[in-house]
C-alpha cells in the first residue's frame, strides 16, 4: 500500500474570513448580480459572435471544423453561464455534448450540428425567453444528442 | 460538514486576495465584478494558468478561482501542479474550478487533479458565495499520497469497509456491530433524563 499522508489544515482563507467586518450574504450577492448584470448585453453579442463562427465553419466543413466546434459550443456556455439565458444555455449545452460524443466515436454528422444552430439562432433572436416554444425547441435538440448516448 | 450561509449572516472577504485565472477575457471580466461584488479588494487576474503558475512562484493568494478549460496548460494541469510543485501554504490554497461543459475525457482528470470544488455553469453569486463560504469553514484533511494530492475526495469519511485494506484511523463507519453488554434497564433510562434540582 502506498504512503498517505492526511493534516488538518487551516487555510488563510478560514483565518481571514473569520474576522469580524465585511456585509451580509444578502447584500454581497445584490451587489455581485448588480456588476454581472452590467456585462449582459455584452454577453449575448459574444454569443453572436461565436455562432457567426459555428454557422460559417458548418458551411465551410474545412480540416479541423469538428473539433472547433466544440470548442466555439463551449465559449457560448463560458459566457451564456454566468445569466440567466436559459433555453440558449442548455442549446449550446447541448451542441457540446453532441459533438464531444461525435469526437469520442469518430463519427460526424452536421445535420445533426445544423439543427443546433438553427435552435441557438431562433432562441438569441428571442433574447432566450423561456416557455414553450422553446421548451418544445429543446426537447428536439435532446433527441438529436441521446442518438450519440 | 459546514453549513450554507443564510442570508443575514455576515461574510468579510476584505482581506482575501483571491487569483481569477481563465484564458476568455470576457469572463474574467465577468468573475472580477462578482468577487468585487462580495467585499474582495484584492484580485490578480490571469489570462492563462502558465500565467498563474509564474505569478504563484512570488506572491501568496488566498482562494484560487480556474475555469477548466484553456489552451495549454488546462485548469486541471494547472491544479496538479499546484497541489503537487508548491510548497506550503501556496499547495493547499482552496480552489474552485468552474466548468461549463465537462468533456467525456476529462472527468476523471477533473475527479483526480486535487480541486476543492468543481463548480459546473450556470453559475449564479449566490452559489458561488456559498461555496466559498463552505471552504472557509471546510474540516477535510489534506491527503498527499503517490496518487492523489488535495482535500479528502471522501466528503462523508466512511472509508473501505471493516477489516480490508486502506482504512485510516479517523475512518467512521456505517456497519453497525454486535452489542458488548446487556440493554439498559428502563429505570436506569429514566434516571439519565429525569429532571434534578440544582443548588446555584
Amino acid at each position: 500500500m502506498t504512503d498517505v499522508r492526511s493534516n488538518k489544515i487551516k487555510s488563510s482563507l478560514a483565518r481571514k474570513m473569520a474576522a469580524p467586518g465585511g456585509r451580509t450574504v444578502a447584500e454581497a450577492v445584490a451587489r455581485a448580480e448588480k456588476g454581472l448584470e452590467g456585462h449582459r448585453d455584452e454577453a449575448l453579442r459574444r454569443a453572436a459572435d461565436h455562432l457567426d463562427q459555428l454557422e460559417a465553419i458548418s458551411r465551410d466543413r474545412g480540416e479541423g471544423s469538428e473539433a472547433r466546434t466544440y470548442e466555439l459550443a463551449s465559449a457560448v456556455l463560458d459566457t451564456a453561464g454566468f445569466f440567466e439565458t436559459g433555453p440558449l444555455f442548455t442549446a449550446a449545452f447541448s451542441l457540446c455534448e453532441l459533438s464531444d460524443r461525435m469526437l469520442g466515436r469518430n463519427e460526424w454528422d452536421w445535420p445533426s450540428v445544423e439543427v443546433h444552430l438553427r435552435a441557438m439562432r431562433l432562441i438569441l433572436a428571442t433574447d432566450c425567453r423561456p416557455g414553450a416554444t422553446a421548451d418544445t425547441i429543446l426537447q428536439g435538440l435532446a433527441a438529436v444528442t441521446r442518438r450519440y448516448a | 460538514m459546514a453549513s450554507s450561509a443564510r442570508p443575514n449572516d455576515r461574510v468579510n472577504l476584505e482581506q482575501i486576495t483571491v487569483l481569477l485565472i481563465d484564458d476568455n477575457p470576457q469572463a474574467l471580466d465577468i468573475l472580477s465584478s462578482v468577487v468585487q461584488g462580495f467585499g474582495v479588494k484584492n484580485q490578480i487576474r490571469c489570462g492563462s494558468a502558465i500565467e498563474a503558475s509564474e505569478m504563484l512562484k512570488q506572491r501568496q493568494v488566498d482562494l484560487i478561482l480556474v475555469d477548466c478549460a484553456m489552451p495549454e496548460m488546462d485548469g486541471y494541469d494547472f491544479v496538479r501542479w499546484l497541489r503537487r510543485e508548491t510548497p506550503r501554504p501556496t499547495c493547499q490554497v482552496p480552489v474552485i474550478m468552474i466548468t461549463g461543459h465537462a468533456a467525456n475525457g476529462k472527468v476523471m482528470k477533473s475527479r483526480d487533479c486535487g480541486a476543492s470544488f468543481v463548480v459546473a455553469k450556470p453559475l449564479t453569486p449566490g452559489v458561488l458565495l456559498q461555496r466559498i463560504v463552505w471552504l472557509s469553514s471546510d474540516e477535510r484533511e489534506f491527503i498527499e499520497c503517490e496518487t492523489y494530492v488535495g482535500p479528502d475526495r471522501r466528503v462523508r469519511n466512511f472509508g473501505p469497509p471493516l477489516d480490508t485494506k486502506g482504512r485510516r484511523k479517523g475512518d467512521l463507519s456505517a456497519h453497525v456491530g454486535q452489542a458488548v453488554e446487556p440493554n439498559m434497564d428502563q429505570s436506569d433510562i429514566d434516571s439519565i433524563i429525569k429532571p434534578r434540582r440544582v443548588a446555584l
